[in-house]
């Protein structure tokens, strides 16, 4: 038995050796801070640090749940998840598979390259374009001018907080997306497409039963990452395109714990908020994981 | 693989445990670090001796002060205190008290700072900041000289402690300085008399509105307007005798008691008034979607007749509209008006937040030092200079007379130290108008100088000024007036019917309000026993 | 290449669809570039739309001008390229075990991996552990918090898990040892993936500024994010006979337009770079070659 493992270690040490620096990584960066969330369930003072708070069991947990508007919040909080999953996910899984069809080079480059830049505009500047663009003066209302229609003010109408939240961050986010999904396309043989040419298949084809099954793995997997933050909509983006008169509809968990915990440095019922996120997330994906182990041989781990 | 996993928590605990020990010992002064004084030495500084203490207030982008940099010299010479501040990014004070606590939880607080949200509270009550009733009057008199004692009182009845001392220097306003402002060049255009009564007002703005007073001849006026979150239109609800500050309700009497004004019938009536101005097209259709920039966009676009904000500096937006359409206007204070069964006033809070605490330090020296710049700073003559700052940074010499330099983020260090604006009084704002404006700027200047004396009459201090932030704990979203905003905003903009105010004061009175107000009632018994 | 009419309208309908999403990716930020040459004066009466009104360079001027741009500019150039390269280096040793059904470990650690990309630190104990390491107003902290991240690590896994088995036989045949096989075949092999991850975390040390902000107090490390959030901090406090502002020629939105497309360009430019190691059968081919 000894022998056996240590002939192990013989052939495999190199693989537990090259692990060490990011398994050190992960204990010092992300472990050690980790261990601080027992926050949560103390009544942290910055004064008496993480030993000498008291301990106060589920007080911010139930704090949240007590928040006598926790239903809308919870519940916009998952409608926007849930928005994003369906609408905003697979776009860049489209794009991608559409950008593959452009043959010449170049455009397929620029048309990338162009899809990408929004990106690199932060929330605050993108919901300063997107106020300008609903205002008064704004292209949108100039629009609705032209087929004869009264001026709306959409950003402060609680009907538009959703479709802009969702064509927002498809604008921004959505070529960004195409990266890793082009990445995986230019690792599919082309010698699967020669073949399918000689059988005959049409370029749709291809894309259906080439392209899009050997793309599938990656989306399995960007899936299972996106789900982990169901709860985690990106709190830069709804806190800017955020109005009181639209509180009804787009408060969510992120811009509620900002202003009661982050703003006021509540600490514990920051963390204790944070904790709720992950765990809902890490089931989240807990179970998508063994799901898409019984679909596919997929899955994280 | 499970003796692994048990090996790999064990070690994270570990580490963990030996990272939040080391720093958890917050409640014993770390004076060992610095290096305590040899024996035989004396602890009291040495005249020629120039202690550094970090010091930490809000900071607009501007070089942080570095030892030996130009600004820490002059402080050094003025103030005999050697001044450091690092630059800390204020980000509407959210950044700042983060970085603030989260240099207090890693035990290096500043020497001085100014404190955030209440935060002066949890710090008395841990013992964090230094007892300042003895130290002040014997070390710093020009402090206690300066604010006045029924200040002081209401500073000690703060104390959390219950045992009557004072924890922080408060900030002073000595004068009213926001009211509303009005076109007094398109009244007279119009042949218009400055409104006196509610009816004038809307008649005022219905010919703003409809008889093209900025003569471009479009109809592109904007009679009144304010900024999202409902805020900085306080001219609508002053006359109806609404507490508010920037748009933020604040505490007054009404029927006898302290109360929020948020709550009361003359918030109702004032927001049924607004949201008759915005269905008359009379207020600014954005104006619950304007921010800063484009609030005062438009105003500096000569297209807006009235809005509300500093009477003294009318300047900025007259000399923008100078520039961009070349009329030279006119914002005069807009008076209180009549509404009948309203008594109206324009709020005035003469206690404003604080504005230093002192660490608690056993350091002997440093808490002198401390002290020492606190009583030097407070001292009224060397004011001009503190505002005048770095000579080539802050301000050059033209003809013998000191001229500020515009601005400039690249060049100027943060000029951390300014008494006069946390002791404002109308005497000192005013010279400083006169004396540092060159004779171009006069016609729009001194327009600010005119409204600060007019505008007096229409101010009223109200019963809730000096309230600490701490009655608000524990109700994060009474305290940023989450609910307020919302139902107020929905109101103004005809989506709510006025009927939903009711809902709204009695789904804040459940969410927290019934409490905070008795913390409040508790508070003014207390102040005026 | 195209064999039907039918065809030929598919690619046709599809290139036309993308170039219009390309305009609307655009356009904004257009304004975004026009607002930057525009004077205050024209920006504040809200005339910019696409085109620069009343042009001017002084935003521009004003912000080049300034030296400790510059020095911020390279200082987060140097951080993002070693950053980059020790980010890519560490993501790879541990997701190549990590894609191997003989190391033991795996499966705890992408577990531990899956936490910690979802649950995140409370911000006092981050700042402790990190200051406790010796980062606390030190350079480094712009590098080190980055080298891995779960996200990316778990791609590199997936893409390292499709790599074909034969050829690592093969290798191992000839007597090639885990490090040989990692470091001559199947990082040369796995360009595409690399090029992505080196985007990824390129991006997020360029445009950082949380973790400078927490733990940088000199601003002589502030890297570029830092430095343009510096810049143009609105004013809102009202300084009695503050010098005017009247005769700038830009105010904070013009400032803040222009640094934001300074701060794009270069990391723009990065991705023209990194698509070629995108061309498709790139790995097929090299083995074949």
């Amino acid at each position: 038995m000894g022998r056996v493992n240590l002939q192990r270690m013989k052939v495999y040490w190199p693989l537990y050796a090259m692990a060490i620096p990011g398994i050190l990584f992960l204990i010092i960066f992300k472990y050690i801070p980790l261990a601080g969330s027992v926050i949560a369930f103390k009544d942290y003072s910055v004064f008496k640090g993480f030993i000498d708070s008291p301990w106060v069991g589920f007080k911010y947990f139930h704090k949240l749940f007590d928040y006598p508007d926790f239903v809308r919040v919870f519940g916009n909080t998952l409608l926007l998840g849930l928005l994003r999953i369906v609408l905003v996910f697979p776009i860049p899984v489209l794009l991608a598979l559409m950008i593959n069809e452009i043959r010449k080079s170049a455009l397929k480059k620029g048309v990338q390259t162009a899809l990408y830049i929004p990106h690199f505009l932060s929330w605050v500047i993108v919901s300063g374009i997107v106020f300008d663009i609903f205002s008064l003066s704004g292209l949108f209302n100039i629009v609705l001018g032209w087929f004869g229609h009264e001026p709306i003010l959409a950003m402060q109408d609680s009907a538009y907080f959703r479709p802009v939240y969702v064509l927002t961050s498809i604008w921004r986010d959505a070529g960004w997306g195409t990266v890793v999904y082009m990445a995986a396309i230019s690792a599919i043989d082309p010698q699967l497409y020669e073949s399918a040419m000689m059988d005959g298949a049409s370029r749709f084809k291809q894309i259906r039963h080439i392209t899009f099954p050997l793309l599938l793995p990656t989306v399995l997997v960007l899936f299972l990452l996106e789900i982990g933050n169901f709860l985690d909509l990106g709190f830069d983006q709804v806190f800017n395109l955020l109005t009181p008169m639209t509180y009804s509809v787009g408060d969510i968990l992120d811009t509620y714990v900002y202003r009661t915990g982050i703003e006021q440095a509540q600490y514990s019922f920051a963390t204790a908020v944070g904790l709720f996120q992950s765990i809902i997330g890490f089931i989240l994906v807990y179970i998508f994981n063994r799901l898409s182990k019984k679909v596919s041989d997929g899955g994280v781990w | 693989m499970a003796i692994n996993k048990i090996g790999v928590l064990a070690l994270t605990g570990a580490l963990a445990a030996a990272v939040f020990t080391g720093c958890s010992s917050n409640n014993s002064d770390n004076s060992s670090a610095s290096s305590p004084p040899a024996p035989g030495q004396s602890v009291a500084p040495k005249s020629e001796e120039v202690v550094d203490l970090e010091v930490w207030n809000g900071n607009n982008g501007f070089k942080p002060i570095t030892k030996d940099s130009p600004l820490y010299n002059f402080y050094k010479e003025k103030l005999g205190v050697g001044v450091i501040q690092p630059y800390v990014e204020w980000n509407g004070g959210t950044n700042y008290l983060n970085q603030l606590n989260i240099k207090i939880a890693a035990n290096e607080m500043p020497d001085l700072f100014l404190p955030l949200q209440g935060i002066e509270d949890n710090l008395a009550k841990n013992g964090a900041i230094a007892d300042l009733t003895d130290l002040l009057p014997k070390y710093a008199p020009n402090v206690m000289q300066a604010i006045p004692q029924e200040v002081w009182d209401v500073v000690k009845a703060n104390d959390p402690t219950g045992q009557g001392k004072i924890y922080y220097i408060p900030s002073v306003l000595n004068y009213g300085r926001e009211t509303g402002l009005i076109r007094k060049d398109w009244l007279d255009k119009l042949g218009l008399e400055m409104p006196k009564t509610q009816d004038d007002y809307v008649k005022v703005l219905e010919a703003f509105r409809d008889k093209d007073p900025n003569g471009n001849g479009i109809k592109d006026e904007i009679p009144t307007g304010g900024r999202e979150q409902a805020a900085w239109m306080d001219q609508l609800f002053a006359m109806y005798g609404v507490a508010m500050v920037e748009g933020k309700p604040d505490w007054d009497i009404y029927d006898g008691k302290l109360t929020y004004s948020a709550v009361t019938p003359n918030m109702k009536a004032a927001l049924e008034f607004a949201a008759k101005l915005y269905k008359e097209g009379l207020m600014d259709k954005e104006s619950l979607l304007n921010n800063k920039a484009k609030w005062e966009g438009k105003i500096d676009s000569n297209l807006v007749g009235n809005y509300f904000h500093w009477e003294e500096s009318v300047n900025e937006r007259l000399e923008n509209i100078n520039k961009n359409k070349g009329v030279k206007g006119d914002y005069s204070v807009l008076p209180i008006l009549e509404v009948p069964g309203y008594k109206g006033f324009y709020t005035l809070k003469k206690m404003q937040t604080p504005a230093w605490v002192v660490k608690n330090t056993k350091d002997q020296t440093k808490l002198m030092a401390t002290l020492k710049l606190l009583n030097n700073m407070y001292d009224k003559n060397n004011w001009n200079d503190l505002y005048l700052g770095v000579e080539g940074m802050h301000y050059t010499m033209q003809d013998g007379k000191a001229t500020k330099l515009p601005d400039d983020k690249s060049t100027q260090q943060n000029l951390a130290l300014s008494p006069y604006l946390n002791v404002a009084t109308a005497d000192f704002s005013i010279n400083l108008y006169k004396n540092n404006t060159p004779d171009d700027r006069k016609w729009a200047v001194d327009q600010g100088i005119r409204n600060i004396t007019d505008a007096q009459p229409y101010f009223k201090d109200i019963a809730g000024d000096g309230m600490p932030a701490s009655v608000y704990e524990d109700y994060a979203d009474i305290n940023n007036r989450t609910l307020y905003v919302e139902y107020a905003s929905k109101i103004i903009l005809g989506q709510y019917p006025i009927s939903k105010f009711d809902e709204f004061v009695d789904k804040w009175n459940k969410s927290g309000g019934e409490e905070v107000t008795q913390r409040a009632r508790d508070w003014y018994a207390k102040v005026h026993k | 290449m195209l064999k039907t009419r039918g065809e030929k309208t598919f690619v046709a309908a599809i290139t036309t669809l993308l170039l219009l999403f390309s305009f609307i990716a655009i356009v904004p930020l257009l304004s975004v570039i026009s607002i930057s040459f525009s004077s205050k004066s024209a920006v504040v009466q809200n005339l910019v739309s696409i085109w620069p009104k009343q042009f001017t360079l002084d935003s521009w001027s004003y912000i080049l001008d300034r030296p400790d741009l510059w020095k911020s500019f390279f200082l987060t150039l140097g951080s993002t390229v070693i950053g980059t390269a020790l980010a890519l280096l560490i993501t790879a040793l541990l997701a190549y075990p990590l894609s191997k059904v003989e190391f033991r470990w795996g499966g705890v650690i992408m577990v531990g991996v899956v936490i910690a990309m979802i649950f995140k630190a409370p911000i006092i104990p981050y700042f402790l552990t990190v200051r406790g390491i010796g980062l606390y107003n030190n350079p480094l902290v712009l590098i080190l918090p980055h080298i891995l991240n779960p996200f990316n690590l778990i791609i590199m896994r997936s893409f390292f898990k499709e790599f074909p088995k034969e050829l690592e036989e093969a290798a191992f045949l000839e007597g090639s040892g885990y490090f040989r096989m990692l470091f001559q075949f199947v990082l040369p092999l796995s360009k595409a993936v690399l090029a992505t991850l080196a985007l990824f975390y390129a991006v997020v040390i360029w445009n950082q500024f949380q973790t400078p902000l927490l733990f940088l107090q000199n601003t002589d490390w502030f890297p570029l994010q830092m430095k343009i959030r510096q810049f143009i901090t609105d004013d809102n406090i009202i300084m009695p006979g503050a010098a005017s502002t009247v005769d700038l020629n830009y105010n904070e939105r013009t400032l803040r337009s222009a640094t934001v497309i300074f701060a794009m360009i270069p990391i723009i430019a990065v991705y023209p770079f990194l698509q070629r190691y995108f061309v498709k059968g790139a790995m097929i081919g090299s083995i074949k070659g």
